[in-house]
């Protein structure tokens, strides 16, 4: 009697699971949408936890970090679009949360697929930082280093860096870097500096790793550059440029690998004897 | 005196019967998680996570425990009938509600105590630093604690129902962690007059005032007058709730 009373179950259990699929497969598309309009104010979320703001500050950091590595990682269509809103909200109800300044501002400036490809709103993010904890010299270091990394803004980066440098207990480099940016313009050196100095402050995580990758694309582009100059010299002596990147090493002219530091073969145009990271390598990046 | 502490020490054993363990257990359970799970998701922010989640747990669960054992303390006593017996023996009605006070007090003081040791032993066991300066936040916490227990119990001798209560001492609680919203409220409502925000604001109970647990989250340290000053008001205000439920349950007609 029993049992027989739970038969219903058999076509009830099923059931749940495909309407979910249908709701999904119908709405899947929007839902994000629908998300934002909802958590588009810290302000007003904040309003919602009067004594327990950082806890929910802590709960909006956590949903950002698995927000952004389950995009990163997992999803086939990377969207990125909750990312400014949720570390947004994370640092408006808790304003000392220094880490979501700086991790978020990774994720939004890197270039997408790797990051959201918004460095404008990582900068802005860092800006924010700054006004909330202007004595953290860091905050204004990776606000100097992102304004001229990402956005070319190289005047402005370094005149932040002069006053992260104003900062009690801020790095001692600092202003000699904000010189060297105003007086090479900001060389591919420099940028090396900034994500060394980047990496080595960092501990084991995804600055660490992220700056560690920047590092090896550098070195990957310094090592195209180099290619590139042998192939003007291959054409000097041959008076014809190299039809493949092989030839340098048959002309006894390079002797090292030609593949980038993944592995990956660099690209190379035969009209104009340039020699790059290739687009299929994760070593790529927009110029 | 005597019957007082015994009203107390019997309130303390039957509300620690009731319901408080549950509360404990899975404030322990919390605390496990927070301390295994939170280092791999929260990018090294797992201290103050783990010290966030401990904190206001033990205010969230404190103020409920407060709010709905403190309500039916004296108003399911009054549904149930069972205040009676208790009014025709030699105790008289001050000494019954402020030993039943006295005992919940006691309770929550026993209840955080333990979630208190709770997180400082999650820290331990998960290799993080673990100061003194965690008590700067429990104090205050148990001080608001004790203001939501006289709340309650003043709600409860004015009003017929225990439901009713309850939702008396969550509205003031609630309006009470938005003193500041009611500071500025003229910048939304200019039509309402100074005088009238200022006394709502002074009325009202500051539960801001016992909140320090993102500074101590963070490390900062809180200076031992603030916490005097605290303690001042905090008492001050639980003394004249206490005065206005008294004189309530004076006067109440249990006919």
């Amino acid at each position: 009697m029993r049992l027989r009373s739970l038969l219903p179950l058999v076509l009830l259990v099923p059931a749940v699971p495909w309407s979910q699929a249908r709701i999904d497969r119908q709405v899947g598309t929007f839902r994000a949408q629908e998300e934002v309009l909802y958590l588009w104010s810290g302000e007003h979320v904040k309003r919602m936890f009067p004594g327990f703001e950082t806890l929910a500050a802590d709960i909006y950091w956590l949903r950002t970090v698995q927000y952004f590595g389950g995009e990163r990682l997992f999803a086939r269509e990377k969207r990125f679009e909750l990312l400014g809103p949720l570390v947004d909200i994370a640092t408006t109800l808790d304003p000392r949360l220094e880490i979501a300044y700086r991790y978020g501002a990774i994720f939004l400036s890197e270039p997408f697929p790797v990051g959201a490809g918004r460095p404008r709103q990582g900068v802005e993010l860092l800006e924010k930082g700054v006004r909330n904890l202007p004595h953290s010299w860091r905050l204004r270091q990776d606000l100097g280093f992102f304004l001229h990394l990402f956005l070319g803004e190289t005047e402005r980066a370094a005149a932040v860096l002069n006053e992260a440098a104003e900062v009690p207990g801020a790095a001692f480099w600092l202003r000699m870097m904000a010189a060297d940016l105003l007086t090479k313009g900001g060389s591919r050196a420099d940028a090396r500096r900034m994500w060394q100095q980047m990496y080595e402050q960092a501990e084991e995580g995804i600055i660490k790793q992220n700056a560690g990758l920047r590092l090896e694309i550098l070195d990957s582009l310094d090592a195209a550059d180099r290619l590139t100059d042998r192939v003007a010299e291959f054409e000097r002596r041959r008076g014809r440029r190299p039809a493949r990147l092989a030839e340098l090493r048959e002309g006894g002219l390079w002797g090292g690998p030609l593949v980038d530091v993944a592995g990956t073969p660099f690209g190379y145009d035969e009209k104009t004897g340039r020699v790059f990271i290739s687009h299929e390598s994760p070593m790529w990046r927009p110029d | 005196m005597s019957r007082l502490l015994a009203v107390a020490a019997n309130t303390f054993r039957e509300t620690v019967r009731e319901r408080v363990l549950y509360n404990l257990v899975f404030f322990a359970i919390l605390m496990t998680l927070s301390g295994l799970l939170l280092g791999q998701l929260s990018i090294r922010q797992d201290e103050k996570i783990i010290k966030d989640v401990g904190l206001a747990a033990m205010d969230l669960f404190g103020t409920l425990i407060a709010v709905f054992i403190g309500v039916g303390l004296v108003s399911k006593e009054i549904e149930r009938r069972s205040l009676y017996p208790l009014l025709a023996k030699p105790l008289s009605r001050d000494e019954l509600f402020l030993g039943k006070f006295a005992g919940l007090a006691f309770t929550l003081l026993v209840n955080l105590a333990v979630m208190t040791a709770g997180l400082y032993l999650t820290l331990l066991f998960t290799g993080r630093p673990a100061g003194a300066l965690l008590l700067a936040a429990v104090y205050p916490i148990y001080l608001g604690l004790v203001l939501v227990v006289a709340l309650a119990m003043l709600f409860s001798t004015v009003s017929s129902s225990s439901a009713l209560a309850s939702v008396f001492t969550v509205g003031v609680v609630v309006a009470g962690r938005f003193t500041d919203v009611i500071r500025n409220m003229r910048e939304v409502a200019p039509g309402v007059p100074p005088w009238a925000i200022e006394l709502l604001y002074a009325a009202l109970p500051n539960f801001r005032n016992f909140d320090f647990k993102d500074r101590v989250a963070y490390g900062d340290p809180v200076p031992p007058d603030v916490l005097l000053w605290v303690t001042v008001y905090g008492a001050v205000y639980v003394a004249a709730v206490l005065v206005i439920g008294l004189a309530s349950f004076r006067s109440r007609d249990f006919q």
